[in-house]
């Protein structure tokens, strides 16, 4: 079916910055993905892990070092005009608008610069004020809004281009709470409603959880996973589990427990010992359990615990390092 | 017919910052107005007394007129390119599906028929200060000032994409404006080589149509092709070196700001 192919396709994509007298920085490292239409993914990484540079490279304003950009079937390199057509992008916040132009002036000219006929673009203008709730913002200079304002109008520029994919650097970076969260509104509407693709860059876990279909996690340049949110949220589901115990362990014990992956020890200011698995399947507890058994360390409780996504994530770079 | 839409547009644009922030622009020609008639009086104080004086302030009004008209055009090109690169909106613009060289043509050719506005105003305000009224043959003037103002954007886009990877070059930028008082003052009727350096030619003719009352039918065609092919070489050469430092820029990442 349509909706299966991907609108996005990145195969192999490499950027080394190479500056003069400096060592180089190898920002992206053999990265391939793909977006599925319809869908919002989020690449989530920390600072510095290669988030800006992929995207800017998906914009056609970065040239990647080797590796194919294919944007609604047309390969970036090749041809750059149609596979532009389809991305709009918002890559810094606030800045990519004019600041001395007013809201409306500013999506009058963004959609002429991306050539949308000039009989429709009066009533685009009028949707999307509406859309964005800037209708009183109107006649407003763009330089004047509040940051998270600037912020939609910025959005709305994008959209206006009317193209199937939106692509959006940090689209919460500084903002405040209530325009975070109209954003992610926003966001989710947009696609829900209007079946745009957006591919979103972040270090937000939050964003990631509430709004995002699937996730791409980088560090250093590569590709740690990817997959569905509520998959990733599911795997750790029944992964972390924390047993306390009254009283420490053994030497013995300790050094038996030490064998099994994924587990730490700690010793409480109460006395107690408590012992944190990560586990790949629930039967996995019944080996560290008979450790226990065999000394009769009293159990205190056994508590399987329901990560947030941030402790996903945190797990998964330990793990891809 | 699309093409025209983006000219269109950027003619919306630039007219509403343009009338939005109007005081800044009246400033501006106050300014320009201010120099020229500290220009003027230092130099009746100095050739007051000389026959020709009459034709030598016109030639001082041209010369100053076209110099205000050219560093207007190349600051507009060259800072255009270094602010949109600044402020972001560089890449939105390397984001249309539009060719680049027609978005900056659209923007520069928009800014131009507001740039030959601001000069009239300017010229009239110096030619009822002096007293002397030029010859104001526009079917001449028009024509002559677009190929004497093509070379002059050559050098605009030559010095843009210098600044797409210098980012830190603003005040060696500021020098070469006043260097422009060469070109325009070069005595290129006389000394012929001086002809070859962008704007020189073209600057001559002009003074010859508005101080001499010549019109562009008296040229010849030796004389007009080759302000004709000056524009087109510094355009070139100058767009050229654009794409060189735009492709450069584009490698290391630093088409925005960085
Ligand atoms: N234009 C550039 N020149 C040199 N190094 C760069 C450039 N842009 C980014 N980098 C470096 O490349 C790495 C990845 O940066 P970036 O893609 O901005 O990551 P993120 O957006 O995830 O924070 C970082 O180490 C950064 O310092
Ligand atoms: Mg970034």
């Amino acid at each position: 079916m349509l909706d299966k192919e991907p609108m996005l396709s990145v195969v192999g994509l490499e950027k080394t910055y190479q500056a003069k007298n400096k060592p180089p920085i190898r920002a992206v490292n053999n990265i391939s993905f793909q977006v599925k239409k319809g869908t919002i993914v989020g690449i989530l990484g920390p600072n510095g892990a290669g988030k800006t540079t992929t995207i800017k490279m998906l914009c056609g304003l970065i040239l990647p070092d080797a590796g194919a950009i294919t944007i609604n079937g047309h390969d970036l390199a090749v041809e750059r005009s149609s596979a532009l057509r389809s991305v709009s992008a918002v890559l810094d916040g606030n800045r990519n608008i004019y600041w001395r132009l007013t809201v409306r002036e500013n999506l009058a000219f963004f959609a002429a610069l991306k050539q949308r006929k000039t009989a429709q673009i009066s009533e685009d203008i009028e949707y999307y004020l509406e859309f964005f709730n800037l209708k009183e913002k109107r006649n407003e200079e763009a330089r004047k809004l509040s940051r998270g304002m600037q912020q939609k109008l910025a959005i709305a520029v994008a959209m206006i281009a009317e193209s199937d994919i939106l692509l959006l650097d940090e689209p919460t970076l500084g903002l405040d709470v209530t325009s975070t969260h109209e954003i992610r509104e926003l966001l989710r509407t947009l696609v829900d409603e209007k079946h745009k693709t957006v591919l979103l860059s972040t270090h937000d876990m939050h964003l990631v959880e509430n709004v995002c279909d699937e996730v791409i996690i980088i560090n250093q340049g590569r590709v740690v996973v990817q997959d569905s949110v509520s998959n990733l949220k599911g795997i750790f589901q029944t992964k972390p589990y924390r047993i306390l115990i009254e009283g420490t362990l053994s030497d013995s014990q300790i050094l038996e427990l030490s064998h099994i992956p994924n587990l730490s020890i700690e010793v409480l200011d109460t006395g107690s010992t408590l012992l944190t698995a990560l586990l790949e399947e629930k039967s996995e507890l019944y080996p560290i359990l008979n450790i226990l058994e065999q000394e009769e360390s009293p159990v205190e409780s056994i508590e399987k615990i329901t990560p947030n996504f941030e402790e996903i994530f945190l797990a998964i770079l330990q793990k891809g390092a | 017919m699309n093409r025209l839409a983006l000219f269109k547009a950027y003619l919306v644009k630039e007219f509403a910052i343009f009338r939005r922030y109007l005081p800044n622009t009246i400033g501006g020609i106050v300014t320009f107005y201010v120099i020229f008639l500290l220009i003027f009086l230092g130099y009746t104080g100095i050739a007051g007394g000389s026959p020709n004086y009459g034709d030598m302030v016109e030639d001082l009004i041209v010369g100053f007129v076209l110099w205000s008209l050219i560093l207007m055009s190349y600051q507009n090109i060259a800072f255009t390119i270094k602010d949109e690169a600044q402020e972001g909106t560089l890449e939105q613009l390397y984001m249309s599906p539009y060719n680049f060289g027609w978005i900056i043509t659209s923007h520069v050719s928009a800014r131009l028929i507001i740039n030959f506005v601001i000069i009239a105003v300017i010229l009239t305000l110096i030619m009822l200060t002096t007293g002397n009224w030029l010859n104001i043959n526009l079917l001449s003037i028009i024509p002559l000032t677009v190929f004497t103002l093509m070379g002059v954007l050559g050098v605009g886009f030559a010095v843009g994409g210098i600044t797409l990877l210098y980012k830190r070059i603003d005040s060696y930028l500021q020098i070469l404006q006043f260097a422009m008082v060469g070109l325009v003052a070069a005595p290129s009727e006389s000394v012929i080589w001086l002809r070859f350096l962008p704007a020189s030619w073209g600057s001559t003719l002009i003074r010859r149509v508005m101080v001499q009352g010549a019109s562009i039918m008296d040229f010849s065609f030796g004389e007009l092709s080759l302000l004709i092919l000056i524009g087109c070489f510094y355009l070139a050469v100058g767009y050229g070196i654009y794409k060189k430092a735009e492709q450069k820029a584009m490698k290391q990442g630093i088409l925005g700001h960085y």
